[in-house]
């Protein structure tokens, strides 16, 4: 269970991102926060993965307050709990597609073979295997998007976040993102998405929808 | 007022000490007074990130005041060539009133600011920062203590005239005037030797039963007992010389730097013994700390038993 407790986030110059926000989300839920860009979808995730503390407020995951931890904790927690897909996949291009997939092991210290297993698992499941040692500046963007998608899964995080996850997809390569999500759902993962893509607003596994406009929230 | 490049450096060092102590001081105060770890508001979680500035701060400074203060041995040592009289900083030491307890202020401040930093590595190992408010608490003192040393280490270098003639090692640590440190450099050797190894195995036998609070008295009471052995007794093998009690001439080059590994390596040994008494460490931990405690206090103990067993071997009598 995550939730967010009268949080409020403002950034230098006193810009606002969340006014008094709480929100709650259960485990194994997939949840669409929708909203304009500059609306605080995105700090509302980030806020959820540690990498901004609040202003005010709390934030609890499984009844841990992660925004009260130190940050090398926070880092910890990340590791474990968290899968992270950004808007511009954050993908290292000097890298090929199984080095980027295998980042998040690195401080794990776990032995090779553990690696190549978790490698092989997730390269299947995201249907690049074919790609494994192409550079990732000459992927397509649905295939850095599944590379992304498969970084992000590698530790098997009790949650996924995605921000923007389509905002750079044609509908195509954008449905077959929606296709992975629902499996992601189906292994029991907590799910939050930050888009204003419409394609998700009437999805029928999306449990929930939730609005979010100058930092709070609508509906 | 001597202005040799070294003491400039250490002005200018001193200058920068004082600059961020004074931020990190401002910090202590504001956490001291308005931390409180449960609250979520907006004070809380900027004291938050003032907290690892503060801790940044003192950490580095830490970090800068320890081989500083071998360049401070080294500078007083420097100021010896330009001192009549002078043979080493032992002389330099002498020549005015706030040398020593300058440097007795140092070494204090070396034990305390490395025991700050202990208790800080210990406060980030945990979620809930236990020590948080106390690590900052005690750096209260620690900040005033540290102003005291700078006034002193300034008023120290510019009361050096360089004109005035001063006592050379050989007078200071003579055993032949009537002053506390002659008598205690008179002390019989059974006597000296009796308590230097009878508190050694003492240690050893603590850290085995892990009585934490004896080792730590034991190691305070090592430092000086190891310091007096080293002045009256062990000293004169490194110099082959019965007569000669300095601390500071080992620390030439005519004897290899040795007094820089013997300072070192005792510093860290009893550094490590005494901070398990002011710490309640894991039982890992403690083991770890005693290990190192006993590690280089054995290697001291050592190296000092061989150079009068050398000396023997290689001349055939004591001195």
């Amino acid at each position: 269970m995550i939730k967010l407790n009268n949080i409020s986030k403002i950034y230098e110059k006193n810009v606002v991102a969340l006014d008094n926000v709480s929100l709650w989300f259960k485990e194994g839920e997939l949840v669409v926060l929708k909203g304009v860009s500059g609306s605080g979808k995105s700090t509302i995730l980030s806020l959820i993965a540690g990498l901004v503390k609040p202003t005010t407020g709390e934030v609890l995951v499984d009844e841990k307050k992660i925004s009260k931890i130190p940050d090398h904790f926070v880092s910890q927690y990340r590791q474990k709990n968290i899968g992270f897909i950004f808007q511009k996949y954050n993908l290292i291009s000097s890298l090929n597609v199984s080095e980027n997939i295998l980042l998040p092991l690195v401080p794990l210290n776990l032995k090779r073979s553990e690696c190549k297993r978790r490698l092989e698992s997730v390269l299947k499941q995201f249907s690049i295997e074919d790609k494994r040692d192409t550079l990732v500046k000459n992927l397509s963007g649905g295939e850095q998007q599944r590379t992304a998608i498969a970084r992000a899964s590698i530790n098997s995080p009790k949650i996924i976040l995605a921000d923007e996850p389509t905002a750079n997809l044609d509908e195509k390569l954008s449905l077959e993102f929606i296709k992975i999500l629902k499996d992601l759902k189906s292994q029991n993962k907590t799910i939050i998405v930050a888009t204003h893509d419409p394609l998700f607003f009437n999805l029928d596994f999306v449990d929930r929808t939730i609005e979010v406009n100058n930092g709070k929230i609508i509906s | 007022m001597t202005l040799i490049p070294e003491i400039l450096a250490i002005y200018i060092l001193d200058a920068l000490f004082l600059f961020f102590a004074t931020i990190a001081f401002i910090l202590s105060l504001q956490i001291i007074k308005d931390w409180n770890f449960n609250a979520t508001t907006k004070l809380q979680y900027s004291l938050e990130k003032k907290s690892y500035l503060g801790s940044t701060i003192i950490k580095y400074m830490f970090y800068v005041k320890l081989p500083l203060f071998l360049f401070f041995i080294f500078t007083l040592d420097k100021i010896s060539f330009i001192l009549p009289g002078a043979m080493c900083g032992a002389g330099v030491v002498n020549s005015n009133e706030y040398a020593t307890v300058l440097l007795f202020l140092k070494l204090i401040n070396i034990y305390l600011f490395a025991y700050w930093i202990v208790l800080d590595t210990q406060d980030m190992k945990q979620e809930n920062q236990p020590y948080l408010k106390k690590k900052f608490m005690i750096f209260i003192p620690l900040y005033l203590l540290l102003v005291f040393e700078i006034a002193l280490e300034y008023k120290t270098f510019s009361s050096i005239n360089v004109k005035d003639v001063v006592d050379c090692c050989g007078a200071i640590f003579s055993t032949n005037d009537n002053t506390y440190l002659s008598k205690a450099l008179s002390l019989p050797t059974w006597s000296l030797l009796g308590m230097f190894y009878i508190n050694f195995i003492l240690l050893v036998l603590s850290a085995v039963f892990k009585y934490r609070y004896i080792f730590a008295t034991l190691n305070l009471l090592f430092i000086l007992i190891s310091l007096l052995s080293l002045v009256a007794f062990f000293g004169t093998y490194i110099y082959e010389l019965p007569t000669h009690h300095c601390p500071f001439c080992m620390l030439q080059h005519e004897y290899n730097y040795i007094g820089y590994f013997l300072y070192g390596v005792l510093f860290i040994g009893t550094f490590n013994g005494l901070v398990v008494g002011f710490i309640r460490f894991n039982a890992r931990e403690l083991s770890k700390r005693l290990r190192v405690s006993l590690l280089f206090n054995f290697i001291y103990v050592a190296v000092v038993t061989l150079y009068p067993l050398i000396y023997y071997l290689r001349n055939g009598v004591w001195l």
